[in-house]
């Protein structure tokens, strides 16, 4: 255990030198504040944009707080989700090609503590910049419409979080199976595009899709409606089957990275 | 805009600002800083400067050199 918490140490120095942990944050709080300060003024933009007869009049019904609020998550679930794949972007793969992981690991240390040293820290940032952004969006939304209440946010940042860990999870398997960081990254965001278009298009039942969290997440805002997806159950199946991969995801990259721990 | 008053509407843009200035600020001393980086120091300044938010990340993450 020690030895897990030095090698996460040193992760967490590799955040804070290659300044992680500055434009993270940032990026999340910039996206999350200038969804509701776009939809407030969306109006105002729209009427000086031109290109409009005269005498047109344009009546855009003032969305609800908690739709100005999943308006944040999908930006997060585009944007923000490209940002922490980036951010994951050559965890393992650029330490294999250093040669540092084959350095490390012929130490007695367990390839398993190196990999979830690592997965531990990259989460760690992403979800402490999401909750930044998301309170900035929520703080945006109370200011310039109207508050929404805890248990919805709550309950949404969990379920996107545990969205945004899956993804974070991917990048880190991809890394650790493909050379090139570009490639992983690009087969993390493909493989998260793939699972949350399948979720939204295809028509028959997938409560084992963790694509569906974004949605869920953003269904969860509303306190009117009863309860979202098709209920408590099937969320509690999508949440399980996702810890399930994340955990399956480890082990893989794990695995892999003793069989061949540098890329000569 | 109308039912907002000045002080409101300085009080909701200007954090968002500031936030992006740090940002640019710490890139630049970052990118003044280095050694070397990868591709011309000017051109890096002027992203840096001119794309918002992603420029400087950008930086971040393509521009430093390790080595």
């Amino acid at each position: 255990m020690k030895q897990w918490f030095v090698l996460f140490n040193k992760e967490w120095l590799e955040i804070l030198r290659s300044y992680r942990i500055i434009w993270l944050p940032i990026g999340f709080i910039v996206l999350g504040a200038s969804q509701p300060i776009a939809t407030f003024f969306m109006p105002d933009i729209l009427a000086s944009a031109g290109n409009m007869p005269e005498g047109a009049v344009i009546r855009i019904p003032t969305p609800q707080p908690f739709e100005v609020m999943a308006g944040a998550l999908s930006q997060f679930g585009v944007i923000g989700l490209l940002l922490v794949a980036l951010s994951g972007m050559g965890a393992i793969s650029g330490e294999k090609a250093s040669g540092t992981a084959a350095m490390v690991l012929v130490k007695p240390v367990s390839h398993v503590s190196f990999v979830t040293a690592k997965w531990a820290a990259l989460l760690l940032l992403a979800v402490l910049s999401f909750a930044a952004g998301y309170g900035a969006a929520w703080y945006y939304t109370a200011s310039l419409f109207d508050s929404v209440g805890w248990g919805e946010v709550v309950q949404s940042a969990l379920l996107f979080a545990l969205w945004l860990g899956f993804v974070g999870t991917l990048a880190l398997l991809f890394s650790s199976l493909l050379r090139s960081a570009a490639a992983a990254t690009f087969g993390a965001l493909a493989t998260a595009a793939v699972l949350s278009i399948a979720s939204s298009s295809l028509p028959f039942e997938q409560s084992w899709n963790p694509g569906r969290l974004s949605g869920l997440a953003a269904e969860s805002l509303n306190a009117g409606a009863a309860s979202p997806g098709d209920g408590q159950g099937a969320v509690w199946l999508t949440v399980i089957v996702t810890a399930t991969a994340m955990l399956a995801a480890l082990a893989a990259s794990a695995r892999s990275l003793k069989r061949m721990p540098s890329n000569d | 805009m109308d039912n907002l008053t000045n002080s409101q509407w300085i009080s909701l843009i200007v954090p968002l600002l500031i936030v992006q200035l740090i940002l640019i600020a710490v890139a630049l001393t970052v990118l003044v800083k280095a050694d070397r980086t990868r591709g011309p120091k000017w051109l890096w300044a002027i992203v840096i400067v001119l794309v918002n938010l992603l420029g400087p990340i950008a930086f971040f993450l393509f521009g430093r050199r390790s080595d």
